[in-house]
């Protein structure tokens, strides 16, 4: 069924006479369009890394980061509209200050991906407002060890031990598929990471891209930071070798 | 209840008003002046309190302590308390006077923390911009009447400076190459500054850590709100550490030695 | 029956958001310059509790401001009014005038009328026609203009001496000459140490430091009769104008 001229597609508060929400679907397509945000949770960690299309060689490297600190020890990457991005996360750290003045330990990542699956959904019910645009990964190493969950515009939320939204995802699902995640190492993770990153990329052929990389794992302390730069170097090298690889 | 018979009315008690000529204006009233201000508890005086916080500034850096006693009032009631508290890669900070005002300070330091943290920046957060902002929260609890009852000691080093002050409850800041609160402003000081000033960038962590345990013996045997057991605090390039709680070695012989009260048996 | 003579009151102990932390400053204007200076000790009771905190503070080029009382009622008004002398400049492109600061002064101290800033100020600099100025306050905002000014711990010793040596009270002039006359500044910075070390031998709460802020005013020849002073320091930041400078001593520390 097509949504065009019938007029339920106009409002997030209005069903679908076949029990769909169309905002909600077109807020998944705004995510489609965004550069890939992968998230893999590993033995003793976590990695998140995005695909950061740069839309001008004006721009200052590093800047309009992605992938965002929501506390110490947790991390949020989305794919999507990036403004859709910073109120997320901004929520998402207010929410995480809540839960520790509340019960004064650091929060645990299943509480702050339920919170922030409740505050989207509220944007799924009302006429006056407009769903999120984004697919947020939210990474964590807390006192149940690694966490990785998704949080989509309709407001669910799921657990997972490798994620990927944005435009090349199903790529990376399957390159996820392939990995051992349970077996990997933080570092080897960021390896695999920074590498499916570089082959999403390559089959989109999109315009210039960074490759934007947090990790959380025992080498951190389990706090969330980015990639070293000796690290990422390395990683960009291998994962640039392995395309030539793949086409040689 | 109103515990002030005057104010029970008839029948008087003749004990200590027999003609009922007990002024009324200065009879106390109980009542309520006024329904919003009793609806709002502020800190009127310390209760679970920590003693004396030293610290000075040596050649690699600043060295603090601080002892592990909680007082409520003259019961040694918490012996085993942390009174010093990293903030951060580069600083410590020490607080003496009341611990639940203490302990709220701390968590008040996490959140600005992880909030700077957040940020992503590249810029942390290091001792002297921490002691501003604990400043102006005391100041501004003073200026509420709400005050947050602690003098703290901030110490701590970064790009290469060494830094250490004081703040307390009134906002009242200053800073020295010595530091000492409560009982130790009185009988630490002394001793510290005759040990320190002048030599603060000869003074090796060895000789540093001397004055300082001499200092904590000197306040354990004259401060009677004090303990054995204390912590010291180091701040260097390498960044803040804490040690575990030291015991200090105490002689108590003498006192085998001293006639004139007591029980004795001769 | 019990005894019941002893009638506890309610004991009311109320916070006391105040206290005093000594230390002296004081001021003298010049025909063409002013000197503003004070004492770095800070103590509170008996305890010093620094050497080294300044109660004298360039605000700007011609303004120069010292602070005694609470010290940190002090600190944060300074940091008040040089919050205010910014917004000034931002909006105006210029420094605010010393009269203008002056009355800036009397605003701010007033408007805490009910629960004051415990603070003594004395704002020295150089007026809009080049003359050297003092301006003086109490707590809540009364103030005027004067030649010299002394206050905190020790005004009661250094004033009577100002006014000796300043005001030439009780002097009779020499034949021939009369009096009062503007000294030069030489003779106004001796005045100004023999205070200090005359109030640090009579007055606990003074010594340790001596800090003196110098201003002269644009095109200022006062400092050409002194030749070289030890230790002078100069602060001005802008060209042209009027200049800033600060004098350290030592204070007796005991």
């Amino acid at each position: 069924m097509t949504s065009i001229g019938t007029g339920y597609d106009l409002s997030a508060s209005t069903y679908s006479p076949d029990g769909r929400i169309f905002q909600i679907e077109y807020a998944n397509k705004a995510v489609e369009n965004s550069g890939t945000a992968i998230g893999l949770r590993v033995k003793d960690g976590v990695v998140l890394a995005v695909e950061k299309l740069t839309h001008s060689k004006l721009l200052v490297p590093g800047v309009n980061r992605r992938i965002q600190t929501v506390d110490r020890h947790i991390g949020m990457a989305t794919a999507g509209l990036l403004a859709d991005g910073r109120t997320l996360s901004k929520r998402a750290r207010d929410e995480a200050a809540s839960y520790r003045d509340a019960y004064r330990q650091p929060p645990p990542l299943k509480a702050i991906s339920d919170r922030l699956g409740l505050y989207v959904q509220m944007y799924t019910l009302y006429s006056s407002v407009r769903p999120f645009g984004i697919s947020t990964i939210l990474g964590a190493v807390d006192k149940d060890g690694p966490g990785l969950y998704v949080v989509e515009p309709s407001g669910v939320f799921f657990g997972y031990h490798g994620a990927a939204v944005g435009k090349g995802r199903q790529i990376a699902k399957t390159e996820l598929e392939k990995l051992k995640l349970t077996e990997l190492s933080t570092r080897e993770a960021v390896i695999e990471a920074a590498r499916i990153i570089y082959l999403v990329h390559e089959d989109t052929k999109e315009k210039d891209f960074e490759l934007e990389m947090t990790w959380i794992g025992e080498e951190t302390n389990n706090i969330h930071l980015p990639v070293p730069k000796d690290l990422l170097v390395e990683a960009e090298t291998k994962a640039k070798a392995s395309l030539e690889a793949t086409f040689d | 209840m109103d515990h002030f018979p005057t104010n029970w009315g008839r029948p008087r008690n003749d004990a200590y008003d027999a003609y009922g000529t007990y002024p009324i204006a200065v009879r106390p009233n109980n009542a309520l002046k006024d329904a919003f201000s009793a609806g709002v508890q502020r800190t009127q005086a310390p209760i679970v309190t920590g003693t004396s916080v030293l610290a000075l500034k040596y050649k690699d850096g600043i060295m603090m302590a601080a002892d592990n006693l909680a007082s409520y009032g003259s019961l040694a009631r918490f012996k085993d308390v942390k009174r010093l508290q990293t903030v951060g890669e580069h600083t410590v900070i020490g607080a003496g006077g009341d611990m639940s005002d203490f302990q709220y300070i701390q968590t008040v330091l996490d959140e600005l923390m992880i909030d700077e943290f957040a940020e992503q920046d590249g810029h942390t957060l290091g001792p002297a911009e921490i002691h501003e902002y604990l400043s102006q929260v005391m100041y501004a609890r003073r200026s509420k009447l709400d005050p947050l009852w602690n003098a703290l000691l901030v110490g701590g080093y970064k790009d290469g400076q060494r830094f250490l002050a004081f703040v307390d409850l009134l906002g009242t800041t200053y800073s020295a190459s010595t530091l000492a609160t409560g009982y130790g402003a009185h009988i630490a000081q002394p001793l510290l500054r005759t040990a320190v000033e002048g030599n603060e960038d000869v003074l090796t962590e060895d000789e540093a850590l001397k004055i300082i345990e001499q200092c904590m013996r000197v306040l354990f045997y004259r401060d009677a709100r004090s303990l054995d057991k204390y912590q010291v605090a180091k701040i260097t390039a390498e960044g803040a550490t804490i040690s575990d709680t030291r015991r200090l070695d105490t002689t108590w012989s003498f006192a085998e030695g001293i006639r004139g009260y007591g029980a004795q048996t001769e | 029956m019990p005894n019941m003579i002893s009638l506890a009151q309610p004991q009311q102990r109320q916070f006391n958001p105040y206290t005093e932390n000594g230390g002296t400053i004081l001021a003298i204007a010049g025909a063409d310059f002013s000197v503003i200076a004070g004492d770095t000790r800070q103590s509170e009771g008996y305890s010093i509790q620094t050497r080294y905190a300044p109660k004298v503070f360039r605000l700007t080029d011609k303004a120069v401001l010292a602070v005694n009382g609470f010290a940190a009622d002090g600190n944060m008004f300074v940091k008040k009014v040089r919050q205010r002398l910014e917004w000034y400049r931002h909006a105006h492109a210029k420094d605010m005038p010393l009269r203008a600061i002056a009355r800036l002064i009397q605003t701010m101290l007033y408007a805490r009328r009910f629960f004051p800033f415990y603070v003594y100020n004395i704002l020295g600099g150089i007026e809009e026609d080049g003359t050297g100025a003092v301006y003086s306050f109490d707590p809540v905002g009364s103030y005027e203009r004067e030649a010299c000014r002394a206050a905190g711990a020790a005004q009661s010793l250094v004033q009577p001496f100002l006014d000796n040596q300043i005001y030439f009270k009780n002097q009779t002039p020499a034949p021939g000459t009369s009096h009062p006359v503007h000294l030069p500044l030489s003779t106004v910075l001796a005045l100004v140490i023999d205070s200090f070390t005359s109030a640090t031998e009579r007055h606990i709460e003074v010594g340790d430091g001596l800090e003196m802020y110098v201003v002269l005013s644009k095109g200022s020849t006062a400092f050409q009769s002194l030749g070289a002073i030890h230790g002078i320091q100069e602060l001005t930041a802008t060209e042209d104008g009027e200049r800033v400078f600060v004098i350290r001593r030592e204070l007796k520390k005991d």
